[in-house]
């Protein structure tokens, strides 16, 4: 067996442990240790790899924004920024048909534009607005889907998670994807709130009603949101103008979150502990499969499989929007079964040496962030796919009165939404890229 | 080909060293062997890892030959900072051909004694790059910027600047945005970073340098034993110091079309007069004095070390 | 005996997160310190108070990121064992889900023991990596503390990642032939 067969028989294999449960940084980091063994005939390799890759890996500079960024947004909930952004949105918005929805749509991107993960941002606002929108007579399923498909803008409005590892795996500029993925992330809740106007007059029984709120009351619920204008300005703002290094902003933001939430006497040593618990557990499933797919890519590299495939993907023939399509409808099906993070690790590696080797009339940056957000999208639509959707998951651990295959059946209309904005994004770069300079 | 080996380095492909150095050494040893020998090229750090485990890679095995900055690891290779003393280097032909000889005296058993040392060499002169122009070391104060090595780190915050520590490629962004107001690096690496394009003013130092960078570049030595004879004389009769010599020489004249470009774009290039540099002399002195007795104290001969250095630059430099 | 490993478990993960917020607050304050002292030579503010500005030496904190670097590897291997106890490793379980319960016990016991196997190399060759700085002496760029210091913390949580895995596998594999509850569910935490 040469070595590029190696590399290409790993993918199955890889594949049939994950289906089989195996946790996936395990699966990944069992390809490399057990395809390295194979390729050099010994374990010299990979014994000698793990020496130092591991502590590598854990100390990264440009990888020590993700557990900030995490702990940022643990913070931001306990300072009440999350009940701040609904109670705003609910009092200018909750009186419409489907208003209390919009309102959840709404907080969730003011409060994706202060964490950077999408099951925080998921799991935080369905604590503040799936009581509230049951209350208001919003159907079971109509209620978790909103709140599933909002939780993916903690991930679309920047800053993400999955941008940073973007940004690291292809050597882009972190400040430049984050300014890329802000119109999209814009569009992407004013495609939902669109969505949700539409599911209340197809199904007027899926929502309530309310009274208006006097508009002082709104003037005063909206001021109450400066805590989260501040760290947002200041956070990603800070990182854009080079005030800081995107970790530093990360920093800056976990500290002016614990500072907020400290003051607003919020923050005593139990919940203190509570969000270094979610943090603790989030960063070490994240680091892990980062480890993983560190070992697994350093043996596929080795293979040369990546540079094989790519050269084989063009010799094709194939246009290249052709390309880009059948790479996007990849994630898109992949979506349905894998979590975000560990198909971008996976499959970043092979697949960008593809597209960077197609013109796309586009200079070689430019494609790097354009592909990046549109994957970022597709990504993050498997977030809310059935039968795997994370945050359909973590929803409905919220409310078990809801059977799954209601908000299965909802959230069909905002993966629709989603697709449609792909589908815009993919024939207008434009509007992704008019903010970076060529 | 009876034997592949795999060479891993941290740059891009198309860059200098990668192009004009590690290519045409790799090239010439395939050819010369009839093709027995195969180098499969990793730039980028494509085998994975950090550019400071290079060295631990090629010791262990993880890449046949690797090439790699000494200061890396800082500590490892103190020996080889002997010649990233301010002031210290001339032109990096000679200099690689001292850093070659020095070696062979005091490190190939010592600190290089875990891999076969292929070449060892240095860049040309390093200088300063900057927004406001800087002549006098006073000009210095208050000037955030990035020093290359653990010794100049050192010479800068002596010298009143305030180091900021990050990776290279980090280099244009921080400059562009104020992180940092100048770099120090030599000329040969100002275009890949477009620092022309950022900033204005390049302070270079006359018939001194103010300091340089040694690299190591190095093969796996079970690899290395394993070879048939034939084969390690075909490796042999291209590296060693005249290999050395030559990839100091190619890196040094690899300046030559980035101080060009900054000419053409009109950037004001300052050259220190002797008089201005004995001003900066003095001031670097306490840096070179602070290694030597770190070196004496650590039972490294410093001094020793510091005088031979300076002899066998002399030596080399004079032809 | 749950108890117990659970304490362990939380007690590494709140050293993690209390080194974390330590990190947090450093770059914060060089953050500011940078911010101050270019701001003292910006020449925005009068003569008199940027001298006195740069006269208290603020800046900087040096080689705050080689700190932050080092913290966050601890950090993380003190992460590590609550994300294995609670179950917190990323899986699908779509094709699994259509099996037997029997033999899920099974395919958990099974990659609960590999998991903690693997955690188990990790730690070994870590300590070898440990081992290899310290005999060359390797230290880090800015401060020169010895990086073996930084690899040593790193070790003393994987140590403790490692027996709380081997807690785990034991637990899975009790509760593949008992089918006693030993360990939290998948997913599902146990405070
Ligand atoms: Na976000
Ligand atoms: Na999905």
């Amino acid at each position: 067996m040469t070595m590029l067969e190696m590399g290409y028989a790993s993918f199955p294999i890889l594949l049939l442990m994950i289906f089989l449960r195996a946790p996936i940084g395990l699966a990944m980091l069992l390809c490399g240790i057990g395809g390295l063994y194979f390729a050099m005939g010994g374990t010299n390799m990979f014994m000698a790899k793990l020496k130092t890759e591991t502590y590598t890996t854990f100390s990264s500079y440009s990888l020590t924004i993700i557990p900030m960024f995490l702990l940022m947004g643990q913070f931001a909930t306990l300072s009440g920024m999350s009940s701040a952004l609904f109670k705003a949105a609910e009092s200018w918005l909750g009186h419409r048909k489907g208003g209390v929805a919009m309102a959840s749509v709404g907080a969730c991107a003011g409060f994706g534009a202060i964490c950077g993960s999408s099951l925080a941002t998921a799991a935080t606002m369905s604590r503040v607005a799936l009581p509230e929108l049951r209350r208001y007579g919003y159907s079971g399923g109509f209620s978790t889907a909103t709140l599933a498909a909002g939780g993916t803008l903690g991930i679309l409005i920047p800053p993400s998670v999955i941008l940073v590892i973007y940004a690291i795996l292809t050597e882009q500029n972190i400040a430049k994807l984050f300014l890329a993925a802000f119109v999209p992330g814009i569009l992407a809740a004013i495609g939902y709130v669109i969505t949700i106007s539409i599911y209340v007059r197809m199904y007027p029984d899926a929502a309530g009603t309310r009274e208006p709120v006097p508009y002082p009351e709104r003037v005063r619920a909206l001021l109450d949101v400066w805590p989260v204008l501040l760290v947002f300005g200041l956070v990603v703002g800070g990182i854009y103008l080079g005030w800081f290094t995107p970790t530093e902003g990360a920093a800056v933001g976990a500290a002016g979150t614990g500072l907020i939430a400290l003051v607003s006497g919020n923050l005593n040593w139990k919940v203190f502990v509570e969000s270094i618990i979610a943090t603790a557990t989030s960063t070490a499933m994240i680091f892990f499969i980062v480890l993983g797919a560190g070992m697994y890519n350093g043996f596929l590299a080795l293979t040369q499989v990546p540079q094989e495939l790519s050269g084989w993907v063009v010799g094709q023939g194939l246009s290249p929007w052709t390309v880009l399509t059948l790479i996007l409808v990849f994630y898109l099906i992949f979506g349905c079964l894998m979590d975000s993070l560990s198909m971008i690790l996976l499959t970043i590696p092979i697949f960008f040496p593809v597209i960077s080797a197609l013109d796309f009339g586009m200079s070689p940056e430019h494609v790097a962030i354009w592909f990046g957000i549109l994957v970022l999208i597709v990504v993050e639509v498997g977030l809310i796919t059935p039968p795997v959707g994370m945050n359909l998951f973590i929803i409905n651990a919220m409310d078990r009165s809801t059977p799954m295959v209601q908000t299965y059946k909802a959230v069909m209309w905002f993966v629709t939404s989603d697709l449609v904005r792909v589908v815009i994004l993919v024939l207008f770069p434009a509007i992704t890229l008019f903010l970076i300079p060529g | 080909a009876d034997v592949t080996l795999r060479m891993h380095q941290f740059l891009p492909a198309q860059a200098n060293v990668p192009k004009n150095i590690l290519d045409v050494w790799a090239d010439k040893i395939e050819a010369e062997s009839d093709g027995r020998i195969e180098i499969q090229r990793f730039p980028a750090m494509q085998l994975g890892g950090t550019p400071p485990q290079l060295i631990d890679q090629v010791i262990d095995g993880v890449a046949d030959i690797v090439w790699t900055v000494s200061g890396y690891t800082p500590g490892r290779f103190s020996r080889a900072e002997v010649f990233e003393l301010p002031f210290t280097m001339t032109n990096a032909e000679a200099v690689s051909r001292a850093y070659w000889e020095l070696a062979e005296e005091t490190m190939m058993d010592d600190d290089f004694k875990q891999f076969k040392v292929l070449a060892l060499w240095v860049h040309g002169p390093g200088l300063i790059h900057s927004k406001k122009p800087i002549e006098s070391v006073s000009d210095l104060n208050g000037v955030k910027l990035r020093a290359p090595t653990r010794v100049t780190n050192g010479m800068f915050s002596s010298l009143g600047a305030t180091p900021v520590g990050m990776p290279v490629p980090a280099v244009p962004e921080a400059l562009s945005k104020g992180v940092i107001d100048a770099t120090v690096i030599p000329w040969e690496v100002t275009g890949a970073l477009k620092v022309n394009e950022l900033v204005d003013n390049h302070t270079s130092f006359g018939d001194d340098a103010l300091y340089t960078t040694t690299f190591i570049f190095a093969m796996n030595k079970d690899r290395w034993d394993a070879l048939p004879e034939d084969l390690k004389a075909v490796i042999d009769a291209n590296s060693g110091v005249e290999f050395s010599a030559f990839a100091g020489k190619q890196m040094q004249a690899d300046d030559e079309p980035s101080m060009k470009q900054a000419m053409e774009r009109g950037n004001n290039i300052i050259t220190l007069s002797p008089d201005q540099v004995a001003e900066w002399k003095a001031a670097a002195q306490s840096t070179t004095d602070t290694w030597i007795k770190e070196m004496d104290d650590a039972g490294k001969d410093g001094s020793g070390l510091r005088a031979r250095a300076l002899e066998l630059i002399e030596k080399h430099s004079a032809n | 005996m749950l108890k117990v490993v659970e304490r362990i478990a939380r007690f590494m993960a709140i050293a993690g997160g209390l080194v974390l917020t330590g990190l947090v607050m450093l770059t914060g304050f060089s953050v500011l310190g940078r911010g101050l002292n270019t701001l003292g030579h910006s020449g925005l503010l009068p003569d008199g108070l940027a001298e006195a500005l740069i006269a208290t030496g603020v800046g900087p904190i040096t080689g705050d990121f080689e700190l932050v670097e080092a913290g966050v590897a601890f950090a993380i291997f003190a992460f590590l064992p609550i994300c294995q106890l609670f179950g917190s490793h990323a899986t699908v379980d779509v094709f699994t889900n259509a099996l037997p319960s029997k033999t899920n016990k099974v395919i958990a016991a099974f990659w609960e023991v590999v998991l903690s196997a693997a955690i188990l190399l990790i730690t070994w060759r870590l300590y070898e990596g440990m081992q290899s700085k310290m005999s060359y002496g390797e230290t880090t760029f800015l401060l020169q503390f010895p990086v073996w210091w930084a690899f040593g913390a790193s070790f003393v949580a994987a140590v403790v990642a490692s027996l709380v895995g081997v807690y785990c596998a034991y637990g899975r594999v009790v509760e593949m032939f008992t089918g006693r509850r030993v360990l939290p569910n998948h997913g599902e935490a146990v405070h």
